[in-house]
């Protein structure tokens, strides 16, 4: 207790006891920590120190912390950005576009691209047409009822099944959707739009995350074809 | 997307920093990206609400990119962005008076526990870091959470490296009051009391 005391009353044991919460961070240079050594190695009061400094360093790391997805938080951050710039909207994350190559060509060329794009449109409208008449004549039936769906564009989606209801809800407040649906046995989602964002965007969103096994986007019809 | 991916931590953060005084909006969000997961762990061990935290982040950020052309490498990156998030953080929770760490200890002595289990002094440990005043909790939190030096913290809090100490050292003390089984056992206690 004497040794103790006098320890407690150096200049030495003052300093060294101001360092500990580095010496446990690990934060001190070679010489510092050599200090901290030598002094701990005869001060009991400055073990006790370090062994409480070092379990609240250990409790501090063992708590658990919430991982966040930022790009919900990201496009607000630029909303400000372009608010305080008065620009138009803010730019996507995405590869830098490919510089224009000018050429005398160039008027022709995109002349034939729209002409082909028309063409194409005109192909897909007629066997949209085709198919939805062969679908209002199903030769089949279901025996089972089928699961209530909401009517409009929907996004179905199955998920990792280690995912978390807070990485889940994450996100699906980052692609600002809501489960109107599901989980199916097969463990699929409904999800629909709970904002102005499109389907197409939030599908985009959606599929950035590894914990997303599938996710496409589809319309459920206003009445199910189930007899 | 900047091409730095072979440069260390601090010579990208700095490119994208130098980038970002010159108005590149995609640099900021690179660099808001790198530091996101970090400030949001940190910040959300002092308000268990996600828009504060993001708040604090974006004004942190918003910040950042009005500043940049201001930063002269007088420290590193990463310092000047978390002193930024510090000082906002901490204009935050005194704007916000409910926040939890708002309170002195010495408003609870009748609470002092003294857990048993070493399973408890995590929970434990989070009602005391509560009950800490918001600077010295920031503090061991930057130390213990986020791993800075003492020069780093004083750097980050803009305080001479003594009051680093000082504040730290009030930290441990009231944590050492509350939760006396901290520093080893029961038995530990009168001695390091008396």
């Amino acid at each position: 207790m004497t040794n103790n005391r006098r320890f407690e009353n150096s200049a030495e044991h003052q300093e060294v006891t101001a360092l500990i919460p580095w010496y446990v961070n690990d934060t001190l240079d070679e010489q510092e920590r050599a200090r901290v050594n030598a002094h701990v190695g005869e001060c009991a009061s400055c073990r006790d120190d370090l062994a409480m400094n070092q379990r609240i360093f250990d409790g501090i790391a063992a708590q658990p912390a919430l991982d966040y997805m930022p790009m919900a938080s990201l496009k607000r951050l630029q909303a400000r950005l372009d608010a305080v710039q008065g620009q138009g909207p803010p730019p996507q994350i995405l590869p830098a576009e490919p510089e224009r190559i000018e050429s005398p060509w160039r008027g022709l060329i995109a002349a034939s691209i729209a002409a082909m794009t028309v063409a194409i449109g005109l192909l897909a409208a007629d066997r949209w047409v085709q198919f939805e008449a062969r679908a209002g004549q199903a030769n089949y039936h279901t025996v089972t009822n089928s699961i209530p769906r909401p009517t409009g564009e929907v996004i179905r989606a199955v998920f990792s099944p280690t995912i978390t209801l807070d990485q889940l809800q994450a996100m699906l407040d980052e692609a600002q959707l809501k489960i109107v649906s599901g989980p199916t046995e097969a463990g699929v989602y409904s999800l629909a739009s709970n904002s102005s964002l499109t389907v197409r965007s939030s599908l985009a969103l959606l599929r950035q995350h590894a914990t997303v096994r599938f996710a496409e986007a589809t319309t459920e019809p206003e009445s199910g074809n189930a007899p | 997307m900047t091409p730095l991916a072979k440069n260390s931590p601090k010579e990208r953060d700095s490119a994208l920093l130098v980038a970002v005084a010159a108005g590149d909006r995609r640099a900021l969000e690179e660099l808001y990206l790198g530091y996101h997961r970090r400030l949001a762990r940190f910040l959300s061990r002092f308000t268990p609400r996600y828009e504060n935290v993001e708040e604090i982040i974006n004004d942190t950020f918003m910040v950042v990119w009005q500043s940049a052309k201001d930063f002269r490498n007088a420290s590193q990156v990463s310092t000047w962005i978390i002193g930024i998030a510090y000082r906002t953080a901490l204009k935050s929770f005194r704007r916000h008076k409910n926040h939890n760490g708002a309170q002195n200890l010495e408003d609870y002595p009748e609470q002092t526990v003294d857990p048993t289990l070493d399973a408890e002094v995590s929970d434990w440990l989070m009602h005391g870091l509560r009950r800490l005043p918001v600077e010295q909790r920031l503090t061991l939190e930057l130390a213990y959470q986020m791993g800075h030096s003492l020069e780093e913290i004083a750097a980050i809090t803009e305080c001479p490296v003594g009051t680093v100490k000082a504040r730290m050292f009030h930290a441990r003390e009231k944590l050492r009051q509350y939760l006396p089984t901290l520093g080893g056992g029961p038995s530990d206690v009168p001695a390091r009391l008396g």
